[in-house]
């Protein structure tokens, strides 16, 4: 894996063209690629944006990465069991998602957030435990995460909007979309047991708090 | 100190004249009627001034002209908004206004310490060499009072200047692999060839060296320095390919600092002839960090191997002794 991730660095002019053909053709439907023509980031107008920008990307990245992680601690928990494919599946899209702000991160020279070892491991920790009690443990989990991850989203997007809707409007899509795939998965771990009450209550709260100072920790650390 | 640099400008702009060169503001009476005279000229001159403005570059030469017409058109355009400035003046032009003069005094500046790079074998980076660089554009020593922080501001120019050059030629090199031109390098190769040539912009000032690292060191120099070496860095590996978004980021950055600064310390004490010592230093450190990288792959893929054997063994064990049957 690493001498391809070498390989891929070392030759990554000459795939680029290549590379977005693929890319495209890749493309599962709703989310719209980014080509080489343009960017979903609009060019910054000053320094002040720049570093705005910069900061917004690199939480947002920040928090796919975690979500990536816990979802592979649920998994090598409860992969073998009845709700592997299920969370197999949600997982595959925090995938897609943490791809596209790789490509992101490395288009626009964003520097990726330095408390990434502490997300990985803090990330597949809390999956793992949370899979160790049940089902139902894994399903709040899951539902907690997802819920301050929207929250999160929803309120990056208000800020757009109020700052200038126009001139992100590819940005605001792609943020628009990510959040409609985690409220699906909220969704999803509502439906699949996740209400019995005390479980619940417990990691609301736990990951409700974990989330906003991931959030918080990551912007005012990486500031 | 608006007055000093009014006098300055006023010194630039009549420095064809044989009358006045270089004058505090004492002359601004004179200044004032000549400027007169010369507006309508400068009518005609402002227009291509204005266009030249847009894109102006801070490279001393090309600039040594366009700034004089922006000085003019800045003093220009001064004069008259003082004259209207009864009415309501347009916040737009005055705010333009600023931005010319903030823009030409950091110009000056910058073609203060231009010039003083020349004098630095002779006075070290300090408060001399600038002074004389100012002496030898026909300004007033006493401009080094621009300077607060003179040395500090003389060596952060050069280093800049330098990190500027660097990007640039990397992305030539870039653009010319792109077109299909150029070989793509590998990336050991990639950096070596880097960080000589942005090392090689050292050897002409590298007897007084050790004193600019030194001035670098000093506390309130010492986050600008930081940000030029982390930009140079980021640069580096942005051309040599690296488009990593996880820890390989900051690794990779720190090792190149790390050579980038051992070499650099190494240069300074190197006397052999064209600092070859140097540049095979240079080549046993990047070969240390491919080997250690490689030795990384290897002890992982190992680790995992490793891993993998003993879940075998405790599966077979587990089937030896029946545990895994369900009862």
């Amino acid at each position: 894996m690493h001498r391809a991730a070498h390989t891929a660095l070392c030759d990554w002019p000459q795939f680029v063209k290549p590379a977005m053909i693929r890319q495209s053709l890749r493309c599962t439907g709703s989310l719209q690629t980014s080509s080489r023509a343009y960017s979903v980031i609009p060019p910054p107008r000053d320094r002040e944006e720049e570093e705005m920008m910069h900061r917004m990307l690199r939480v947002d990245h920040a928090g796919e990465y975690g979500a990536n992680r816990i979802y592979a601690g649920q998994m090598a928990v409860l992969g073998r069991s009845r709700t592997g494919p299920l969370i197999q599946q949600m997982w595959d899209q925090e995938k897609k998602h943490l791809a596209k702000f790789n490509e992101i991160l490395a288009e626009n020279r964003v520097r990726p957030t330095a408390l990434l070892p502490l997300w990985n491991l803090a990330g597949f920790a809390l999956g793992a435990s949370t899979a160790l009690l049940g089902k139902e443990g894994a399903m709040a989990c899951t539902v907690a995460v997802e819920e301050s991850i929207s929250e999160h989203y929803n309120s990056q997007i208000r800020a757009l909007m109020e700052s200038d809707p126009e001139r992100y409007t590819e940005l605001l899509q792609m943020i628009k979309e990510f959040r409609d795939d985690e409220m699906d998965h909220h969704d999803t771990g509502l439906e699949h047991d996740a209400e019995s009450v005390s479980v619940f209550l417990i990691f609301a709260l736990d990951d409700r708090l974990l989330n906003k100072n991931i959030s918080k920790g990551s912007v005012v650390l990486n500031n | 100190m608006a007055a000093l640099l009014r006098g300055l400008r006023a010194g630039r702009l009549l420095r064809g004249l044989p009358s006045v060169v270089a004058a505090p503001a004492s002359t601004n009476q004179q200044c004032s009627s000549l400027r007169r005279s010369f507006h309508c000229a400068a009518l005609r001159l402002q227009d291509e001034s204005k266009s030249d403005k847009s894109s102006a570059s801070s490279s001393s030469s090309s600039s040594s002209s366009t700034t004089h017409h922006e000085h003019y058109q800045a003093h220009s355009s001064h004069q008259d908004t003082e004259a209207a400035s009864q009415q309501d003046p347009d916040p737009n032009s005055s705010d333009r206004e600023q931005d010319e003069e903030y823009e030409t005094e950091e110009q000056l500046q910058a073609q203060i310490l231009a010039a003083a790079l020349e004098f630095v074998p002779l006075h070290g980076w300090s408060m001399e060499a600038i002074a004389a660089g100012a002496e030898s554009l026909g300004l007033s020593s006493a401009s080094t009072g621009m300077f607060p922080n003179g040395s500090g501001d003389l060596v952060l120019h050069f280093i800049s200047q330098c990190n500027s050059k660097l990007t640039e030629i990397l992305a030539e090199q870039h653009n010319q692999v792109q077109l299909g031109q150029a070989e793509r390098k590998k990336t050991a190769d990639f950096l070596r060839d880097a960080v000589e040539t942005r090392l090689r912009m050292c050897i002409p000032y590298i007897e007084t060296w050790p004193q600019a690292l030194s001035i670098l060191l000093l506390p309130h120099n010492i986050p600008d320095s930081l940000k030029h070496l982390s930009t140079m860095v980021d640069d580096i590996w942005y051309y040599a390919g690296d488009r990593s978004t996880d820890m390989n980021w900051y690794t990779k950055r720190a090792v190149l600092t790390g050579l980038y600064n051992t070499t650099e310390l190494v240069m300074l004490q190197d006397s052999s002839p064209d600092f070859k010592d140097t540049w095979a230093f240079l080549d046993n450190r990047i070969q240390d960090v491919v080997n250690m990288a490689t030795t990384a792959k290897q002890m992982q893929s190992t680790g995992e191997a490793v891993a993998q054997g003993l879940m075998g063994a405790a599966v077979t064990l587990k089937n030896l002794t029946g545990l895994n049957q369900k009862r």
